[in-house]
């Protein structure tokens, strides 16, 4: 995704120029590795004669800011000219990195990080010439690619370091982010044949890893999904799609679901910023024109990977909606691991029980799961389409939505009424309305939340650009709600009267502005769908509806209205 | 009768003090062999004796085998000097084949009381020399003995004070004066004797004297071989073989007696009891074993044998030592054997492989010819197991190799993957570790390996060999339960408490199906899942015990057999996304472009998403949902959509069903945030299991069953432990005397001295909550709930109302039981009222002990309006129905007083805080100095004061202020 990984960024410092002291030529001082670099440069084979070469070489400190610059300087004609040495140094850290010593890992990791950035910058400038032949060579790439991902498997599942495993996920990110489409990153043959996949479950399912490496890790599984996924079989997507571990499956949503809290709070941060005196809230006023946006914007964009990888687990994988609908707190207490029973303190421990309350839970943190947190994060999503990156996070959280509310399962939990959680949802200023954001909103089942949230989307976008396909996903979600609810005769205590009213609003709008949003897109087919969701009210309202006060009150709301049904039956 | 036995002679006489040096009496029993099943058929040559025989003189050795097997039956020869047996006797037709009896030796555990004689140290040499093995020559203890400890207890305050009740006990003056007897241990005894014999007997009084004189010769020889010097013991001992024998008594002997060599006898005649009615006796047995030394030493190897035995016997151990040992202060010598035996058994000192080590050693070849002989081997090896002081050293030297290489060997075995789990972390030990998904698991891979899976599938035992920590999974599961409850007292609000409890509930689900167990529930199985959205908290300030409901797969035995497999919640569209993408991805390379998981992106229509596939699923799923098929979604979407054939609904008919559907009586309360506990509770427990089972992934397995438990954080069960063995007792007393009262006691499992779990009665709710709920009356509610006064429902109930309520009023005159608010009594579907909370029994009640309840048992206007009033033909019935249980249960008093008694030695309950006078004051309750008649008026006044008891009043209308509790 983002070619700006921190391993390039972190270099930049020993790039430092150093000067001699009183040298009145100010000539720069040359690392010793610049200088094998230049010689690598010229095609020289610095190996020659010296044994020791590589195992020296790895011991210095990387300057992957050189290896950039230079591979931008050459020609096509340079780069095949030096495209020997390219493939002596790739197969040489790889094989570096197969041995056990930290130091030449690292380094190793870094070189190949800036040759792979170096050599596809390069390729994607004029695409003359094959990068995979440049760096690794035609002849070998298999082998070296195997033996690459071995030593990832290895290391990321062996007892190393984690930051070293974190600096061979962010390789693996880099390799498989070089190009724009990842489709045509032909690198990723090789790791298609050679699975990264089971380690990266394996970091998912570990409690310790998760922390630091389970964004990354998510990152990576979610970018191989995306490898041709519409063209052939792709190994991982299948291989996620029948994942069963019920571990690693709460540590992906686990993963998704912190990422998506830290967005909220950083909304619900600025948005709770101290406002003292009328200056400072003009100054914030000011101050929000021109930053606030931008703010909000990096922000989202954030956490649009971990969106698309939520979205490719509830897409995928069917187990996934368990872990979904997971409770989970934010500090679980977890007891250490208690060694085997001959440790068991013999002496006259008389409580028998050691009950551990030095993990005593915070009162305010309640516990949550990942589908609050989504809805959440929809809510503020939502708020504004305009911006185009922003209809798409908003278009993806809808079809996530719709997945949720076509599973029976999440459906079920959804309408559980002993599962009752507290859901913020954030609503925008309007001009008939205050911004009120609940602290405490009522407990409730999460699909009265689902409909609030719908609700809210509905009224709140009834605008001339009407974000008509997002209205569609929209009205599907209340759709299959009141479908399941149909069919399990589940009675939901909800106001339904504020659906009807946004439902009947809905249709008001299309119908005053049905010649402008006619050219642009198909609302017939929203308004059959409106009417439907009315119809499923109607006929089979006595499955689902609280109570007989509701029936009436629905019918007082569509005579009421009539006028608007009447014209849309003659649209 | 005890009279006629004295006139006799020759069968009762006072043992003198120095009969330890000189005697004889030697009663030896073999425990037979543990297994079950197995036949046997030869007899187990147990225990020798030698000594100079008492009235003939002839000096003849005697030697006694006797076999039990599972403890029924017991059969006895005599042997000369030279070891040839000469009679052979048995009650059932036993016959002993002497060579048989030789080889037989080492296939069996046995266990034999020998009382020290002068002669007992060179009895070894003798029998050696005749080539004969015993399995134990001096004391039957194990490794572990506690024969290096002191027996200075006769000297202990303990033991004093027990003699100061036994002074209470005698009702009467007793002849005795113990001051002045030599002996008070022998007096103690017979005067027990005459008591039980009196007590117990009476009722066959007839028979006895008849089986006295129509002795089977073997006893006949047995009482005319015995000393003069023994007859005290033979006259214990005839108390001992006789029919009426059981646990209850041998327990109150173990409590009562002094002599090493009566406790000794009682600790092996354990031996043949059912492990069940031991078990029951538990929690008093650990309690002897903690405060009385002697006792600990004699029921020391039959705890040791039964722990090695069984798993979920050492885990009770576990709990009920820590429990009762919480309150000595300071272990010292007298009261450390307690803990000691506690650790022994959490550091799995007792475990199986310790015994493993020895079958591997001398059985394996035969493991590895024959697999159907694994089964015996390993019963033989409990029996070398247990005697290493004769067997074992020959075998010790190289044992531990052999262990070792038995791990290797199970570990070796090639361990199938189940289903795509990551197993790469699956050789780090996580047991505790709730968030490693293994928290349960030993790392015993015993059953993993497909030898095992095979031995499973042909029905044959897998026991585990790989020595890992047989414990540490059941003990971890109930840490983590109570760690939750601890968790959870510190939130504050209810609503608070039962999120965060079924978040923690979901995170212990994580960890399972595992090789755990609930405690509270009597077959095997093994815990599978807990529907943690079905969990409650219940009402309490403090603390926070909440109800829980557990899915198990009932199994043949919890630690043999295979642990189910995991299988994932959302069990819909299983087809669909797994099975069909594996056989794509096996054969799916062939042709990329037929396989897409994903749809068009483009087409944003929702026409695909509702395909007839799933609504199969669906209606597979909610199969006693009715549904019309033409229901479905994808036809009605269409139908409303173009009406080419327009229904015509007539609004009127949707809302009258709609009411309809409102008003029809629901046999629920609905929801309430503030007391979760009382919907789920009302719910009727059949429809709450099938509801359950339908959401279950392990819903369709056959031997799914629905638990539910109360888990307790903060509590101390002890009391509750005990009056639920009184109430279990006064049930089947009142069971075998034919008189209708009903209780309900309910299994409580201490696990420590502040937390336990209770089983919850199922389809019960509490007076305060059906108070609440409905707003009626107790008589409106029958009402309610049963119909008009005069069907057949309404009447059941009241009758079952009446009794249950005589059975409790009777138990709680008894016991002093105090706090009877409306929380604390339910009802349940049937009628019948059931008392919880045992919390203030005997000498304690709330307040202080204030005495704010005086009357002897809650007896409301209101109950008596649901039994027709007073003076109605079913308060009567009432009244009988007491008089009846009290007249039973006083029959049987000897058998409920020890229960509370020996719970009383060393106890820091505050039942107890009265100390003697405790057990005084609860014996006099049963008012066996009064005739039938003068029962009947106190029952009448106890009945009478209690109805119009203004302290009852006070009392609820006290809770009702500070509590809510209407």
């Amino acid at each position: 995704m983002s070619q700006e990984t921190p391993v390039a960024g972190g270099d930049r410092k020993g790039n430092a120029v150093l000067l001699r002291k009183g040298s009145a030529h100010k000539m720069a001082l040359k690392e010793k590795i610049v200088q094998i670099y230049e010689a690598f440069f010229q095609g020289e084979d610095m190996s020659a004669g010296n044994a020791n070469f590589w195992d020296e070489l790895f011991l210095l400190k990387v300057n992957t800011l050189y290896i950039e610059t230079e591979c931008d300087k050459l020609t096509g004609d340079g780069l095949v000219q030096v495209k020997d040495n390219f493939n002596m140094m790739f197969e040489r850290c790889v094989e570096v990195i197969k041995q056990d010593n930290s130091v030449r890992t690292v380094n190793a990791v870094h070189t190949l990080c800036a040759l792979v950035r170096g050599i596809y910058r390069k390729s994607l400038k004029d695409n003359a010439f094959d990068a995979i032949n440049l760096l690794i060579g035609f002849d070998n790439a298999e082998s070296v690619f195997q033996s690459l991902v071995e030593s990832f498997n290895r290391i990321l599942s062996g007892d190393f370091p984690v930051a070293l495993k974190q600096l061979l996920l962010k390789f693996m990110l880099v390799l498989v982010s070089v190009t724009e489409n990842i489709s045509q990153n032909t690198l990723l043959e090789y790791v298609l044949i050679n699975s990264v996949y089971e380690s990266l479950i394996a970091v998912l399912g570990s409690p310790v890893l998760r922390q630091a490496l389970g964004v990354d890790a998510i990152l990576l599984l979610t970018l191989l999904v995306q490898y041709r996924k519409h063209e052939s079989a792709n190994p991982y997507i299948v291989k996620l799609s029948i994942l069963d571990d019920e571990l690693a499956l709460t540590g992906y949503a686990q993963v998704v679901s912190i990422a998506l809290s830290d967005f909220n709070s950083d909304y619900k941060a600025r948005g709770t910023e101290p406002q003292s005196g009328w200056f400072s809230t003009l100054a914030n006023m000011v101050g929000n024109m021109f930053v606030g946006e931008e703010k909000e914007m990096a922000a989202v964009k954030a956490n649009d990977s971990v969106l698309l990888a939520l979205y490719e687990a509830i897409h995928l994988n069917r187990n996934f909606i368990t872990a979904l609908t997971h409770a989970h707190t934010p500090s679980i207490a977890t007891t250490p691991p208690s060694s085997p029973a001959t440790d068991i303190p013999p002496t006259g421990d008389s409580s028998g029980h050691s009950l551990d309350v030095q993990t005593s839970p915070e009162p305010d943190h309640l516990p949550t799961n990942l589908l609050v947190t989504f809805l959440e994060y929809t809510s503020i999503v939502i708020q504004d389409t305009k911006d185009e990156t922003r209809y798409n996070n908003a278009r993806l959280c809808l079809i996530i939505m719709t997945c949720i509310a076509e599973d029976q399962y999440a459906n079920s939990m959804m309408h559980d009424i002993n599962m009752n959680f507290r859901v913020p949802l954030h609503r925008l200023p309007m001009r008939h309305r205050k911004v009120k954001f609940e602290a405490s909103p009522p407990s409730r089942p999460l699909a009265c939340a689902v409909l609030d949230l719908m609700v809210e989307f509905i009224m709140s976008h009834l605008m001339k650009t009407m974000p008509v396909e997002l209205y569609t996903r929209c009205l599907g979600i209340c759709h299959r709600i009141l479908c399941y609810q149909k069919k399990c005769r589940v009675r939901l205590q909800y106001p339904w009267k504020s659906l009807w009213t946004a439902l009947i609003n809905l249709l008001k709008f299309i119908l005053s502005h049905e010649n402008h949003l006619l050219k642009k897109s198909n609302v017939f087919h929203m308004c059959s769908k409106i009417v439907n969701i009315f119809n499923l009210f109607i006929t089979y309202g006595d499955t689902f509806l609280p109570n007989p006060n509701s029936y009436d009150e629905l019918y007082y709301e569509i005579i009421r209205m009539h006028q608007v049904f009447d014209n849309v039956y003659s649209m | 009768m005890a009279k006629n036995f004295k006139s006799e002679g020759d069968l009762v006489t006072k043992q003198p003090n120095s009969c330890l040096s000189k005697s004889v009496g030697i009663f030896s029993l073999s425990t037979g062999n543990m297994g079950k099943g197995r036949r046997e058929e030869g007899s187990d040559l147990n225990g020798a004796y030698k000594g100079e025989e008492g009235h003939d003189g002839e000096g003849l050795v005697k030697l006694r085998a006797s076999t039990l097997k599972t403890g029924s039956r017991v059969s006895f020869a005599d042997c000369d000097n030279d070891g040839n047996m000469i009679k052979t006797c048995s009650e059932l037709d036993l016959n002993i084949d002497p060579m048989f009896a030789h080889s037989a030796l080492g296939r069996s555990l046995s266990y034999s009381a020998i009382e020290r004689t002068d002669r007992q140290l060179e009895d070894p040499e003798v029998i050696f020399n005749r080539n004969m093995v015993f399995s134990h020559f001096h004391k039957s203890y194990d490794t572990y003995s506690l024969g290096s400890l002191d027996s200075r207890l006769s000297t202990s305050p303990i033991q004093e004070e027990v003699f100061e009740s036994h002074e209470h006990r005698s009702n009467g003056p007793s002849e005795h004066d113990i001051d002045t007897c030599e002996n008070p241990d022998d007096l103690d005894l017979s005067h027990d004797v005459n008591d039980t014999v009196d007590d117990n007997t009476v009722d066959c009084a007839s028979q006895n004297s008849g089986h006295l004189k129509s002795r089977p010769p073997l006893s006949n020889g047995k009482s005319k071989h015995r000393p003069s010097s023994g007859k005290q013991t033979s006259w214990l001992l005839r108390l001992f073989e006789s029919k009426m024998f059981d646990m209850s008594i041998a327990i109150s002997y173990l409590f009562n007696s002094k002599e090493p060599g009566v406790q000794t006898y009682l600790a092996n005649k354990m031996f043949s009891f059912m492990d069940s009615d031991v078990d029951f006796y538990l929690p008093q047995l650990l309690n002897m074993y903690i405060h009385m030394h002697d006792v600990a030493e004699a029921v020391h190897p039959y705890l040791v044998h039964r722990c090695r035995s069984s798993v979920e016997f050492s885990v009770k151990c576990v709990w009920l030592l820590s429990a009762f040992s919480a309150s000595v202060l300071k272990p010292t010598w007298r009261t450390s054997q307690g803990l000691k035996l506690r650790n022994l058994i959490l550091n799995e000192e007792l475990s199986h492989s310790h015994k493993h080590q020895h079958q591997l050693q001398k059985h394996h070849p035969s493991v590895a010819t024959a697999p159907g002989l694994v089964e015996p081997s390993c019963e033989t090896t409990q029996s070398l197991g247990t005697m290493p002081q004769s067997l074992g050293t020959t075998l010790s030297p190289s044992s531990k190799k052999t262990h070792i290489r038995s791990r290797s060997d199970a570990t070796g075995v090639f361990v199938k993957a189940i289903s795509s789990q990551s197993n790469l972390t699956h050789h780090n030990y996580s047991c505790g570790d709730l968030a490693s998904g293994r928290a349960f698991d030993s790392g015993c891979l015993c059953h993993k390996s497909t030898e095992a899976m095979k031995n499973d599938l042909t029905g044959k035992l897998v026991p585990c060999q790989c020595g890992s920590p047989r414990l540490s999974p059941q003990i971890e599961f109930v840490k983590a339960m109570m760690s939750i409850g601890s968790r959870l007292a510190q939130l504050p609000t209810k609503e608070l408490r039962g999120s965060r409890l079924m978040a923690e509930l979901a995170m212990l689900n994580l960890n399972l199906p595992a090789r755990v167990w609930l405690p509270t529930v009597q077959f095997d199985h093994h815990v599978v899942r807990i529907p943690h959205t079905q969990s409650v908290v219940l009402n309490s300030k403090e603390k926070a015990p909440y109800l829980i409901y557990v899915e198990v797969l009932q199994c043949d035995n919890t630690l043999t057999s295979q642990v189910p497999n995991k299988i994932l919640e959302n069990t819909l569209r299983y087809t669909r996304s797994e099975e069909d993408l594996v056989t794509y991805y096996h054969h799916g390379n062939t042709s990329p472009r037929d396989f897409s998981v994903y749809g068009n992106l483009n087409d944003y229509d929702d026409a695909d998403c509702w395909s007839q596939e799933d609504d199969d699923i669906i209606q597979i799923q909610m199969p006693t949902l009715r549904y019309k098929s033409s229901d479905q979604i994808s036809i009605e979407s269409s139908t409303s959509g173009d009406s080419k054939d327009p229904v015509y609904i007539a609004a009127g008919d949707i809302r009258r069903r709609l009411s309809e559907n409102m008003s029809a009586p629901k046999g629920k309360f609905e929801r309430d945030p503030e007391d979760p506990s009382a919907a789920a509770m009302k719910e009727p427990w059949e429809e709450k299991v099938r509801r359950i089972r339908e959401a279950s992934p392990y819903g369709h397995l056959p031997n799914w069953k629905l638990m539910s438990v109360i888990v307790k954080c903060g509590d101390d069960l002890r009391q509750e432990l005990m009056v639920y063995q009184v109430l279990k007792q006064l049930q089947m007393f009142w069971n075998a005397e034919h008189v209708p009262l009903w209780i309900r006691p309910y299994n409580i499992v201490v696990t420590s001295n502040n937390s336990g779990m209770i089983e919850p009665v199922l389809n019960a709710v509490s007076l305060h909550q059906i108070k609440k709920h409905s707003k009626l009356t107790l008589l409106q509610y029958f009402e309610h709930e049963f119909g008009p006064q005069n069907s057949e429902e309404f009447l059941t109930a009241q009758k079952n109302f009446v009794q249950s309520c005589a059975g409790y009023c009777l138990v709680c005159y008894l016991m002093q039981v105090k706090d009877r608010h409306n929380g604390n009594i339910l009802l349940d579907s049937e009628g019948h009222i059931i008392h919880i909370d045992f919390g203030f029994i005997l000498s304690t009640s709330p307040g202080k002990n204030l005495g704010f309840e005086n009357s002897a048992f809650k007896l409301t206007h209101e109950f008596a309006e649901v039994m027709g009033g007073e003076g109605s033909d079913m308060f009567e019935y009432f009244k009988i129905l007491i008089l009846q249980g009290l007249v039973a249960s006083r029959k049987h008093m000897d058998k409920i007083i020890p229960l509370v008694e020996i719970m009383q030695t060393g106890s820091q309950l505050q039942c107890f805080s009265k100390g003697v006078s405790t057990i005084r004051a609860l014996k006099d309750r049963f008012h066996l100095n009064l005739t039938e008649e003068q029962l009947q008026l106190l029952v009448d006044n106890l009945v009478e004061s209690s109805l119009n008891s203004l302290t009852t009043k006070l009392y609820d209308g006290f809770q009702y202020f500070t509590n809510g509790i209407l």
